[in-house]
């Protein structure tokens, strides 16, 4: 019970910072709008807002599975071949060096205004925490288990995918949860630059419009989202690792 | 006697002369918010600011150039700034918004937004626009600025595409992803075009029956504005406009000195097309052309009703 | 083995060394902390490369150090090391499945049985105690069915009362076997070895001290067993300090 009602209250608390913070600094309506302005904007144009909420979840949906996808092979082709070492770790840290701004309008100009680009922005962040994370995991295997693995006659293959990819599993669930953190910025900024849809497209469009209200609304959904996906792929993660041991505790609390 | 006289009576006088000689000469501190990194679309503040002409009317004028257009007005409304360059026909649909802003000024006298498309392409006509794409960045109203062009030719939005370019507006006309591009500055976009070795075809928005407007232009906070000092203001950007328009080529040398990165041909060539747009009298205020376009934002539904021109605009004396 | 030198950080570990494992008896290699004892059990899993010259060889095959060690050691070492998303029957067939072979679920649960944790089988590693931990890793010791298993202080880490348990248990389940138990617990090598080897010095020799005799495991209240205690004691320490010596400590 407590599980769903502390998540409220945090948030009412929030609300009324929130209009503390208008209260006190007297800030304009059209550079801080009040909770109660921002609540109209958002029901007076909700089915606006639902309609691009729905364009840029499919981007970062797309965004988080070409991501991760991606990263889990790269970590296991660093794992198994000793040479790709030497030439794809220097890419993957590159990847993540390049601010993603300077590389939007880069790709949109390759994959043009529909959703491709953003997937593409949010694929490239999403890739580099769930790579390295992995990656990371697969090197730091418990030596003692490769010792073990080798006296009974495994294969440099079976111990990879028999061990060292179980092992580095929880190690991959924290660059999972990295990256669901950060695709919806990808999807944003690639909206920013060239979309006609999406989330980041509607607020650019209500600040031109000196519609202040329905830019909050927009982004409060937008950031209401982006929580329930890292709750419902955090409570995935859990789950598809019982095994974890500082997990027990934690349910035995709950 | 005398020379006490003398000392206690011309002395004190002299210092409160100097003193209040100099508090009279104070100079105004103003700070302006640009529409855009610099370009020379701001030539007359520069050549005012470089010829000394701010100085000369006691003023000493801080300019900023945001990275978002969107913002100098909101700066300006919240009291943040004193002076913010902005654009005709968003400043109705920010005060209809509820911003506390007035026009006092003008810079460019004309519009320099147009539709553009490659003159070899397959757009010679407007109504040639028919199923085709067309890029914009987000400016605000380019739809409605579209909608008053096409109906000429009995065409509508859903006839066309929009597609949101973002800034790189001549990139994504010559990679052909669009077939044309509303919001290109017959300046700078046309002259980008022909550096690139393409010929570009403009259609200018007042000939194709949106009614003309000031590009740009000069706002203030009316709750914050103090007459006296903007109204000095308006001398000296007279001052500056008249030097340019009289000696075009030292305004220049005047514009990129200290300024070695605005030295490029893109600038050069824009700076020659737009000599002629900008206001000769920046504190001439036409009200029936305002209320014209006015009436213009309120046809094409982007702002409730058409306010009175003392609602927004205000001529300093 | 023959010959046998290995070097650690430029120093030599152990220069020269020969062994003779008996057949079929649990033997016991003594000996203070850092002398060598883990590395030459490496060495003879095939887990540690040793310098040209020497030979180990275990029946008729010799040991190669390289990535598939021979199939004639079962390993066993002072960490479970079960893996912690495989219940207690998965990690007893362990060997199996990375062998890519069918498991055999009927032997490893009287395995699970023999060491008295048959109702936890699908129990979790985080679920069990060390104690428990420790025995699952015997079952699976057991299970490999090897000829000669190779235990490093398998039972160092536990309790008192949890260690004296499971020696009984190891003795009883393991006899028969080749066994080489490395231990630092000279009570522990009388307990449950027939031989005891006490490796000492810099670099480390072998020497062997008197086999205890009886059955395994032994009473340790027998009073021949606790004479024989103090001297393997007094000899420890004694090889203790020469090697301390040597080092110029």
């Amino acid at each position: 019970m407590m599980r769903f009602v502390r998540p409220l209250i945090i948030v009412a608390g929030l609300v009324l910072i929130w209009q503390i913070i208008v209260w006190l600094t007297g800030a304009p309506h059209f550079i801080l709008p009040a909770p109660a302005r921002v609540a109209e904007a958002w029901w007076t144009h909700h089915a606006t807002i639902l309609g691009h909420a729905g364009v840029t979840l499919l981007e970062i949906a797309l965004g988080l599975l070409f991501g991760a996808l991606l990263g889990t092979t790269s970590a296991l082709t660093l794992a198994y071949f000793r040479p790709a070492r030497r030439w794809l770790l220097p890419v993957l840290v590159a990847s993540q060096a390049v601010p993603v701004f300077a590389l939007a309008p880069i790709l949109v100009l390759w994959l043009g205004y529909g959703i491709a680009s953003k997937v593409a922005m949010a694929t490239l962040i999403i890739y580099f925490p769930v790579a390295t994370n992995f990656y990371d995991g697969l090197r730091r295997t418990e030596p003692g288990w490769a010792d073990l693995a080798r006296t009974m006659g495994a294969s440099r293959w079976t111990l990879l995918t028999r061990i060292r990819v179980p092992a580095a599993l929880p190690a991959l669930a924290s660059g999972l949860r990295i990256a669901t953190a950060v695709a919806p910025i990808g999807a944003v900024v690639g909206e920013w630059v060239g979309a006609s849809a999406g989330l980041g497209y509607l607020m650019l469009h209500a600040n031109a419009r000196v519609q202040t209200g329905l830019m909050f609304a927009a982004l409060l959904t937008l950031a209401f989202f982006a929580v329930t996906i890292y709750f419902i792929v955090d409570t995935g993660l859990r789950r598809a690792l019982p095994w974890q041991p500082d997990n027990l505790p934690t349910e035995q609390e709950e | 006697m005398l020379i006490t006289t003398l000392y206690r009576v011309l002395f004190p006088a002299l210092l409160v002369i100097l003193l209040g000689a100099g508090s009279a000469n104070a100079t105004d501190k103003l700070t302006l918010l640009l529409d855009w990194f610099v370009n020379p679309d701001h030539a007359p503040l520069f050549v005012a600011q470089e010829q000394g002409y701010f100085a000369a009317h006691g003023l000493e004028v801080e300019m900023i150039a945001p990275a978002d257009p969107n913002d100098p007005p909101k700066l300006v409304a919240a009291g943040k700034a004193d002076i913010a360059l902005s654009y005709q026909p968003q400043l109705y649909v920010q005060v209809a918004a509820g911003l506390p802003l007035t026009r006092f000024g003008t810079l460019i006298a004309t519009p320099l937004n147009t539709l553009l498309v490659l003159a070899d392409g397959p757009i010679k006509s407007i109504a040639d626009l028919k199923g085709r794409k067309v890029g914009f960045s987000i400016g605000g109203f380019e739809d409605a600025l579209l909608r008053a062009m096409l109906a000429r030719h009995g065409l509508t939005l859903d006839d066309i595409t929009l597609i949101n370019v973002n800034f790189s507006l001549s990139p994504a006309l010559l990679a052909g992803h669009v077939d044309a591009v509303i919001g290109a500055y017959r300046n700078f976009e046309l002259n980008q075009m022909a550096i690139e070795g393409y010929q570009g075809r403009a259609f200018y928005v007042e000939e194709e029956g949106v009614p003309s407007y000031d590009e740009l232009i000069l706002v203030a906070n009316p709750e914050h504005m103090d007459r006296a000092v903007l109204r000095r203001f308006l001398d000296a950007l007279e001052d500056g406009v008249r030097y340019l328009i009289n000696h075009p080529e030292e305004s220049w040398q005047l514009f990129i000195r200290g300024r070695g990165e605005l030295d490029d041909e893109l600038n050069r060539l824009a700076w020659r097309d737009t000599l002629a747009r900008f206001a000769l009298r920046p504190a001439a205020l036409d009200r029936a052309r305002y209320t014209r376009f006015a009436r213009f934002m309120q046809e094409q539904g982007l702002i409730p009703e058409a306010l009175a021109v003392e609602e927004y605009a205000v001529v300093l004396e | 083995m023959s010959n046998v030198s290995l070097r650690y950080e430029g120093e030599y570990l152990f220069k020269g060394l020969d062994l003779r494992l008996p057949d079929g008896v649990c033997s016991a290699l003594l000996g203070p902390s850092g002398v060598g004892k883990s590395s030459l059990l490496r060495l003879i899993a095939g887990l540690q490369p040793f310098e040209s010259g020497g030979r180990v060889t275990i029946g008729e095959i010799e040991v190669r150090s390289g990535r598939k060690s021979p199939a004639n050691v079962a390993y066993m070492a002072q960490q479970d090391l079960l893996l912690p998303w495989l219940d207690a029957l998965g990690n007893i067939t362990l060997g199996a499945r990375l062998r890519r072979e069918r498991p055999d679920d009927a032997r490893a649960r009287d395995l699970l049985r023999q060491v008295g944790l048959a109702d936890y089988e699908r129990a979790l590693p985080a679920t069990l105690s060390g104690g428990m931990r420790q025995r699952v890793a015997l079952a699976r010791t057991l299970m490999e069915d090897r000829p000669v298993i190779l235990m490093d202080e398998p039972f160092s880490a536990l309790d008192a009362i949890t260690r004296l348990r499971l020696q009984e248990l190891a003795a009883k389940l393991l006899r028969g076997r080749t066994v080489l138990l490395v231990t630092h617990d000279p009570l522990e090598a009388l307990r449950i070895s027939q031989r005891i080897f006490i490796m000492a010095g810099r670099p480390a020799g072998l020497s062997e001290a008197s086999s205890p005799s009886g059955q395994t495991p032994r009473d340790p209240a027998d009073a021949a067993l606790l004479r024989q205690h103090a001297e393997l004691l007094q000899r420890l320490n004694a090889a203790d300090i020469d090697s301390l010596s040597e080092i110029g400590a």
